[in-house]
Order: C-alpha cells, then sequence, then structure tokens
C-alpha cells in the first residue's frame, strides 16, 4: 500500500496492526500509515480479486 | 482474524532460518523500496514483531540465495546513524544488537547527492555495506546519468543500480549477498582539525564497539545520549576520561560542530560523486513540479487552495451533490414515489397509528431515517468523498501541511494537525483518535478542541452548503465566521495551554495525476465504511425520536428550550435539530434542511443557526472518544465550553446581523 498523504510504502498488515487500539475495530474499513498515521481506505476484497483476474500478471 | 501470514512475539526467533544464517539488514530512508527489495527477496513467508519495548514493528523473512540460507531484516526507515524518531532507533539497535553480516543500503537515484551521506555513515562505521541504488528507472527517465562502478570503486564497496518494483537488479543483488567479501573503505578523511578530534578521543578507548572508534567518537560528539549509556558501561571507570574529552571538544566547538559536519560531509559526498551522478544542464522542470511549487508558497498556494476549495467543495459538493443530486433524491424519488408507496403500505399492514409513527411518521425510521441517510447524506458524502480521493490521490494534502504550517504555528499546533484537521472533514470521531499521534499533549488538546468545535463533518458540511447556498451571501459569512474562530480559539488557546510547538518537516512525494480507479476504489471503500456506521444510528436516533414524540419529550424540550433559541434569533422548533446534532452532526444538519424547506427560516435565522450547529457540542461518538483519548475532564471541559461558545457566538453573530442589516 502507498501512504496517500506521506508516500510511505508498507504491507498492508502493517497498517492494520495500526488499528488495534482503535474502539471503532473491524467495522472500519481504514488502516493507519506506520509513519504519519494518516488513514486509507483498504482496498475492498471484490476489487483485489478483480485486479488479480484482470492485472499485470508477474 | 489472522493480521499476518504469521506472527510472533516479540522474541520468537524466525523459525524458518536456520541456527548460524547469515543476517542481512536493509536500511534506508522511508520510501526507497527497501519494503519491495525485502517482499522480493524473502517471497510470501514472513515475521512481522515489535521491536522489544517499542511499538515499531520489523519485519524478518528468510531468503534462499545460492543454495545458502539468509535472514533478512527489513529495518524502519532512517535517515543517519544519530537517530531522531523511535523508528531511527529501532534501526540502529538491529545494526548495534543483530550484527548483521551484511547491511544493504537502498538509495533513491533520483536523491543520491542526499542520501549518500548516510552510506559514508554506514561505510565509515566500518558496517559491511552493499549499495543498491534503486529507481535507476525513474531517475534514467529525468535523465540522471550515474556511473555504478565508479562510485563503487570510490566507496569501496558493492554497489548495484536498481529498479527493484520492475526486477531490475535483483540478480545483481542477490549475488552480491552471495559472494560477499568485507573490504577495507577508501572514503577520503575529514579536515585536519575533526580528524584530529576524533583521534584524541578514540586513543581513550580501551574497549571494542558494534560501530568503528570513529563512528562512535562521531556520535559522542554530536551529544548521541545512547551512544553515551554504551561507552559508558563498556568503558567502566575510563569513560570518566572519554566523557571530558567530549565535553572539552563539545565546548571548543559549541557554535557550530553539527553545522561543520554537515559540511564536511556534504563536501566528501560532492568528492565522491564528481564524474559519477550528472544531472543534465537544463532539466525540464515539469507541469507537476510547477504545481506543487506554487501549491507550498504562501503567495501561490493560498489563492490555488481557494481555487481548489471554491471549484471542489462549493461547485461539486454543495451546489451539484448537495443540490442536483438532493433535489432529485430526496424531493423526486423519496418524497414524490417512495414516501407515499412505503406509507400507503405501512398503514395497510400496521393498524395503529402509534406503530405507523414508528415506520412512516414524522420522525419514522423510513420517512426520516432512510430519507436522511440515502436522500440527504449520500449524495452529499458521495460527492465529497469523490473530491476528496481527488485531492487525496493527487498528493496536494501534503502540500497542503506545508503551506499552512506557518499559520498553524501560531495557533500551537504544526503542519502535522493537517492530518486529523483534514481528517476531521471526513469524520470528526476518527480525526480525534489520530490527534494521539501529534508529538506533544498540548497540540494534542488544542487539535481535539478544534476538531470539537470548528470542523464540521463531510456530511454536516455539504447539508449547510446545500442551505446556505440557497441564500446569498449566507455562505460567505458562515465561512469567515468559521475560520476567525477556528484561528481565534486556536491562538487563545496556545497562549493559556503551556509548553512549545515542535518543529515540522516532512519529505513530499510527487504530484501526480490522480487515476481513476485509485479514485472510485477509495470513494466505494468509504462510502461503504460511513453507510455501515451510519445506518444502524440513523434508525437509532429515528426509534428515539420516535419515543421522544409519543412521550412528548420534544414538545417540553422545546418549550424548555425556547428562550435560548429566541436569544439567538431563532423558532423554537429550531431546538429539535439542536438535540438531532447531538445523536449525529449530520442529523442536525439535516433536521435544519427540513426547518427550510418548511419555510421556518429566514436567511437571517438560517445562517445563524448553521453557525451555531457547526459550533456546537460533538456527537456522541466524538464526545465518548475525546473522553476516551483525553480524559473525562478534558472531555466535560470541552463539552461545556464548546456549548456556551455556540450558543454566546449565535448570540453575537445574530445581533450583529440585525444591527448591520445584513442578510
Amino acid at each position: 500500500m502507498r501512504c496517500d498523504f506521506c508516500g510511505y510504502e508498507f504491507r498492508e498488515e502493517e497498517g492494520i496492526s495500526g488499528c488495534r487500539n482503535c474502539p471503532v475495530g473491524a467495522k472500519c474499513k481504514l488502516v493507519k500509515c506506520p509513519r504519519c498515521n494518516y488513514e486509507i481506505p483498504l482496498e475492498p476484497g471484490w476489487i483485489k480479486k478483480l485486479r488479480k483476474l484482470w492485472g499485470p500478471k508477474g | 482474524m489472522s493480521l499476518f501470514r504469521k506472527k510472533s512475539s516479540c522474541h520468537t526467533p524466525l523459525a524458518d532460518a536456520p541456527c548460524g544464517a547469515r543476517k542481512v539488514a536493509l536500511v534506508g530512508n522511508p520510501n526507497v523500496g527497501k519494503s519491495v527489495l525485502f517482499n522480493a527477496l524473502t517471497g510470501a513467508y514472513v515475521t512481522v514483531s515489535n521491536y522489544p519495548g517499542t511499538s515499531v514493528e520489523v519485519a524478518r523473512g528468510t531468503a534462499v540465495i545460492g543454495g545458502e540460507s539468509f535472514e533478512i531484516i527489513d529495518t524502519p526507515g532512517m535517515y543517519s546513524l544519530l537517530p531522531i524518531t523511535e523508528e531511527e532507533r529501532v534501526a540502529r539497535r538491529i545494526l548495534l544488537e543483530d550484527s548483521p553480516d551484511m547491511v544493504i543500503h537502498v538509495v533513491d537515484a533520483r536523491n543520491l547527492e542526499r542520501m549518500l551521506a548516510m552510506t559514508m555513515q554506514l561505510v565509515e562505521a566500518g558496517l559491511p555495506v552493499i549499495l543498491v541504488v534503486n529507481i535507476m528507472d525513474e531517475a534514467e527517465r529525468l535523465g540522471i546519468a550515474i556511473d555504478i562502478p565508479l562510485l563503487a570503486k570510490r566507496l569501496g564497496i558493492p554497489v548495484i543500480g536498481a529498479a527493484v518494483a520492475r526486477k531490475r537488479g535483483l540478480f545483481e543483488i542477490r549475488e552480491s549477498i552471495s559472494c560477499f567479501k568485507r573490504s577495507a573503505h577508501t572514503l577520503p578523511d575529514y579536515s585536519r582539525r575533526l580528524e584530529n578530534d576524533i583521534a584524541e578521543i578514540t586513543g581513550l578507548f580501551q574497549s571494542r564497539f558494534t560501530l568503528s572508534p570513529k563512528a562512535v567518537a562521531l556520535l559522542l560528539l554530536q551529544r548521541d545520549q545512547e551512544m553515551m549509556d554504551l561507552v559508558l558501561e563498556a568503558e567502566g571507570e575510563g569513560f570518566a576520561a572519554v566523557e571530558a574529552k567530549i565535553r572539552e571538544k563539545i565546548y571548543a566547538r559549541r557554535e557550530s560542530f553539527h553545522l561543520d559536519l554537515s559540511l564536511e560531509r556534504r563536501k566528501i559526498t560532492e568528492k565522491l560523486l564528481d564524474g559519477v551522478f550528472r544531472v543534465p544542464d537544463e532539466r525540464k522542470i515539469t507541469l507537476s513540479e510547477k504545481l506543487s511549487r506554487w501549491a507550498v508558497r504562501p503567495l501561490t498556494g493560498v489563492p490555488l487552495l481557494f481555487i481548489v476549495l471554491y471549484y471542489g467543495l462549493y461547485q461539486f459538493v454543495g451546489v451539484f451533490g448537495a443540490g442536483t443530486m438532493v433535489d432529485f433524491l430526496e424531493k423526486k424519488v423519496f418524497e414524490g414515489y417512495f414516501n407515499p408507496w412505503i406509507t400507503g403500505i405501512v398503514k395497510d399492514a400496521i393498524p395503529w397509528p402509534v406503530l405507523q409513527e414508528l415506520f412512516v411518521g414524522e420522525y419514522g425510521v423510513i420517512t426520516l431515517g432512510l430519507r436522511y441517510a440515502v436522500g440527504i447524506i449520500m449524495p452529499i458524502v458521495a460527492t465529497f468523498f469523490l473530491f476528496f480521493s481527488v485531492l487525496e490521490d493527487s498528493g496536494y494534502f501534503p502540500r497542503l501541511a506545508l503551506l499552512v504550517d506557518r499559520l498553524f504555528k501560531k495557533i500551537g499546533l504544526t503542519g502535522r494537525a493537517v492530518i486529523p484537521m483534514v481528517l476531521g472533514f471526513g469524520c470528526d470521531t476518527m480525526a480525534t483518535m489520530v490527534t494521539r499521534t501529534l508529538e506533544t499533549v498540548r497540540e494534542r488538546i488544542i487539535a481535539t478542541l478544534l476538531l470539537a468545535l470548528a470542523i464540521p463533518c463531510s456530511a454536516q458540511l455539504g447539508v449547510i452548503m446545500a442551505l446556505l447556498s440557497k441564500a446569498p451571501g449566507a455562505l460567505l459569512i458562515w465561512s469567515i465566521c468559521l475560520l476567525f474562530i477556528f484561528l481565534l480559539v486556536g491562538l487563545l488557546a496556545a497562549r493559556i495551554i503551556p509548553g512549545e510547538t515542535p518543529m515540522f518537516y516532512m519529505e513530499l512525494p510527487p504530484l501526480r495525476l490522480p487515476q481513476l480507479s485509485n479514485i472510485l476504489t477509495k470513494t466505494y471503500s468509504r462510502m461503504q465504511w460511513y453507510f455501515m456506521e451510519i445506518m444502524p444510528l440513523f434508525i437509532l436516533a429515528s426509534v428515539l425520536l420516535w419515543i421522544g414524540k409519543i412521550t412528548y419529550f420534544f414538545d417540553r424540550m422545546a418549550a424548555w428550550s425556547a428562550p435560548v433559541m429566541a436569544s439567538i434569533g431563532l423558532p423554537r422548533e429550531a431546538a429539535v435539530a439542536f438535540i438531532f446534532g447531538f445523536f449525529r452532526r449530520d442529523y442536525g444538519a439535516a433536521g435544519l434542511y427540513d426547518l427550510q424547506t418548511k419555510g421556518l427560516l429566514n436567511p437571517r435565522q438560517l445562517t445563524v443557526a448553521a453557525v451555531t450547529l457547526t459550533l456546537f457540542i460533538p456527537c456522541i461518538a466524538q464526545f465518548l472518544i475525546i473522553k476516551k483519548e483525553r480524559g473525562l475532564k478534558v472531555a466535560l471541559a470541552i463539552g461545556l465550553f464548546v456549548s456556551f461558545f455556540a450558543f454566546g457566538s449565535g448570540y453575537l453573530l445574530n445581533k450583529l446581523l440585525a444591527t448591520a442589516g445584513i442578510l
């Protein structure tokens, strides 16, 4: 993933781990940039699948 | 839910790496492609865990290269061996404590001049460095030429040109890891004076350190406390002499040591890169670079901001989203077709008027809750999130942070506070949580207060724009009031709350043309999250409002608050919108929308009501988060202050507008 605020590239898991103290919990579809804490929406699962199907291979 | 492919505790050793596997640490500035290289080397099987005693995460994985297993460590971003942030401290600790057999320094080819200073520090520290000059493809596109073999010769270490995102250079990197042999570096010396100072200090060392004596001496001269503690532990009684010498040298060079060292390193970098790094004589400045410069300079940045706000927020969200789309959905679809149809069905199916009211009455779950959520709020948040995603994907927000940094410093904040402020326009509750990332408690309190007071959330903003755009001048007065109050309260808070404003700097990612797929994906994700959150709340609020109606609670509240409403020049019915507003800010604004469509508010009352409601007490969710983040006392203080301030401002504004005869 790429942070839309600071441009930092990070793994989705790193972003999700930044949400562990948040009371909103799993309902929220945003993850935090590990560098600046800006919140970025997670790509929905079905879009990921579409990308895998139609996106560039390799 | 499993967050990681494989999660370990803080001290779990990497299961896959065989005991004694050689360690390779990837280091470098943030955003140079370390993680991409890490993934390319390790494949899918990695372990992510917190570095002991910190919240900083470190990823470790295994790579099999030339038949040998290597443990690969992806360190947090660092700019120098002298750490400032927790991430940099962790990265340096890995170098000191894990004693990697190889350190791969990944740099951005486009910024080689700036990043080579850290390569020098790593080499000077006696670490086994391999330099990966990454993002070569972009550098070449800009016309930059880098003589990799000459740089390798000058540094005395392996240097590889790469574009790891495109898999270029990966073979060479693997080969370098597999065949790595330590060699003596060939870095030029510092000035005679500095070398003498270093020699005087290193001459007193009795112990051996992981870093070279020269690097340790330089860190001590830069007052690195962690290094000081390490030297104290290693030297024992001998530390007194080292400490005295350090003090003597620091005192002698007290005016300019950091500057002198930076200048010396810069000179060495220039010498190393002479003939190695060539940029085209007259590089064409792209439109994106021009726009980027305009966006951060006050003279051009402020007008640009107003253009963005006018077309994006006013024209697109306000006029199109909150005007055209709401008119269509709310008036034509809901009022014209859906509500009469559903009311007929419910009335046929349910014989009891009280229960009919619950679903299709004045505050009915369908006729009010669903209509507000789908007919009014949805088109507004959809257009707002679309506009927000365009700005976000273009890289405008970090430029906005730099633009407002000077102004924010006057109100006790820095450009970093743009993150919660910008997020507040999406949802103030989430933004309040983000204030915890601000450096000082003072900043967090000021930002929380300003979010609760003067930053309307997306839906509230949209509905208010829809309302006020119908009365000429009202939107301008509302905007001026909000901006004035934001700055006034910020200035006062910065004076009252003691403390200093920290420094702020950030590296700007490139400004780019937003990608349609990114914009649509982000808008969709935000909308989905928004509806998952608001629909149950809107239904709950409708049920509570229905109970309020059948128990005559609202009539009593309206009667009780009639003098307050009258003091700010509003009809007693407006009290209901303020009660709605406590459930959700956007619900309150939608309540005003209803009053206006019923013709109960003139332009002056509308403006006063919009200003008061925007400033009014945060919604329940935001209040609970303020309590969680800042404690009950601060939450109550902010709640009380905001309530009195909102009605006080409404009172003054009403008097001012009535006296001046405006609106």
